[in-house]
């Protein structure tokens, strides 16, 4: 790459939406000269700061953490933050940045999460420790660590809820992040309501509601696996009693060393 | 509208599930003429065997063969954990089809054209 | 979880029971169905419990996977429990009258 080319100016097409004066969202074309490395936050900043201080966005930690500025980026959910525009200039030198797909727009690009946060609040995404706590650290198998996939890794940034099309059908679904949610707690071996959690989400609008249209998978800015995590949800589902009971048998050797 | 392959054979089990349940009652209903008698059998039945309905065989047994492999896909996912793969399953699926829906079909229309 | 589990278990059976379908309906001789062609073949009770259990299970997937298409939609989503009650009696009436079909060729 030439240094002409990462200097150059590209075209980048925003869908605007201001609740007070328009009807439906239009989309609004800006001329932002590039960086080395410049990323679409970067270049979302340039356009508030020196071209239309109307343009809204939510922002915050900008290293990929925080999970505030996922968006619609040329078709795929994403974190502004984390891709670099010179991976989406298109052929017409053109970048469309739109809110996240199937949530009501507030303004620009902020969107109204209120159901996110709701359905992920169902699984009870928080820890439910055994009485016996030991005295120094619970002791977990690589084994039991490897079989989380990483799902601790998850940010909440809405990226693989607003690109469920089961979600832009039915709100009631529970969606990816809060499955995702409950198939980290369910496997964790420190949790003691495994149980309840399979009963919650094999619910009507549980894990069965998933149609594995995979969406979720391609749009995680984590490179997580929310798929995977219904479908073992799914067969864990299947013999709730049976892995409760394996459960239970495990918590009463928490504290002791792992045999190697 | 967020679009992927995962997307599209969703729309297309879906549009082809609801097409099969369509033929699914109609079916029942052309044999069902069994219960009035054999020659209202016969009679309803050679109405639904002529050249313009092998024809439409044809698509009902891309809807089937589509359905079905789409099926197996979700089933081999599900059981052996393949998510990793979606994307070539999913070819592996279109591609299969259309073979099976030349192949299966092609016969079809042979069978129709040349009185078997 | 139970429709899932049914529309899974039919699926199965189905790719059984379809294939047997296919294959002796379109592509073993002879080409032409008439009332004599289906009653040879039922004659056998073989055919006839592949036939009745063919019919179950594809009903049975029919109405879960319409069942499942339709709740999808959130309007809809709060009547399930009546539409749930509706797939059943569908599936009980159709299969009654497919009985009633497939014992007719015993005449």
């Amino acid at each position: 790459m030439s240094n002409n080319d990462t200097q150059r100016t590209v075209t980048v097409r925003i869908q605007r939406f201001n609740p007070d004066v328009d009807k439906k969202p239009h989309m609004q074309d800006y001329q932002v000269k590039m960086w080395p490395g410049m990323t679409i936050l970067d270049a979302l900043h340039e356009i508030k700061t020196h071209q239309d201080g109307s343009v809204t966005y939510r922002r915050s930690c900008r290293h990929g953490i925080c999970g505030s500025c996922a968006m619609h980026i040329n078709g795929r959910n994403t974190l502004a933050c984390k891709t670099p525009i010179i991976n989406e200039v298109k052929k017409n030198n053109t970048v469309t940045i739109g809110p996240l797909p199937y949530l009501p727009v507030i303004k620009d690009m902020v969107v109204d999460r209120t159901s996110f946060w709701e359905q992920y609040l169902r699984v009870k995404p928080w820890l439910i420790p055994p009485d016996d706590i030991p005295e120094r650290e619970f002791r977990m198998s690589q084994e039991e660590v490897d079989a989380l996939h990483d799902a601790e890794a998850c940010i909440m940034c809405g990226a693989c809820y607003s690109s469920c099309a089961v979600i832009g059908l039915n709100k009631k679904y529970l969606g990816p992040h809060a499955l995702l949610k409950a198939f980290l707690r369910v496997l964790d071996p420190r949790d003691t309501a495994p149980g309840e959690r399979l009963e919650i989400v094999s619910q009507a609008d549980g894990v069965a509601r998933c149609h594995t249209i995979f969406n979720c998978i391609d749009a995680c800015p984590k490179g997580l696996n929310p798929t995977q995590a219904i479908e073992t949800l799914r067969k864990l589902a299947q013999k709730r009693q049976k892995y409760e009971e394996a459960k239970a048998e495990r918590q009463k050797h928490l504290n002791e060393p792992i045999p190697s | 509208m967020y679009t992927s392959t995962g997307f599209i054979s969703w729309l297309l089990r879906r549009i082809s599930g609801l097409a099969l349940v369509l033929y699914l009652f109609m079916h029942l209903w052309v044999i069902g003429a069994a219960n009035s008698g054999v020659q209202v059998f016969n009679d309803r039945l050679n109405a639904v065997q002529t050249p313009l309905f092998k024809l439409f065989e044809v698509a009902l047994l891309a809807a089937v063969v589509y359905h079905a492999l789409d099926g197996i896909r979700l089933l081999l996912i599900h059981y052996f954990d393949l998510t990793e793969y979606r994307k070539s399953l999913f070819w592996a699926v279109i591609i299969l089809s259309a073979i099976i829906t030349i192949v299966g079909g092609g016969a079809i229309l042979v069978i129709a054209f040349t009185g078997g | 979880m139970l429709t899932f589990k049914l529309q899974r278990w039919s699926a199965i059976a189905l790719l059984v029971f379809l294939t047997i379908h296919m294959i002796f309906m379109h592509y073993v001789p002879p080409f032409h169905i008439s009332f004599d062609v289906v009653q040879a073949r039922l004659s056998t009770p073989t055919w006839k419990i592949i036939d009745i259990l063919f019919l179950f299970s594809v009903l049975v997937h029919a109405m879960a996977g319409s069942y499942q298409v339709i709740t999808d939609f959130e309007s809809a989503f709060n009547y399930r429990k009546a539409l749930a009650w509706a797939s059943v009696i569908i599936v009980i009436l159709a299969f009654v009258y497919g009985a009633k079909t497939i014992w007719a060729f015993q005449l």
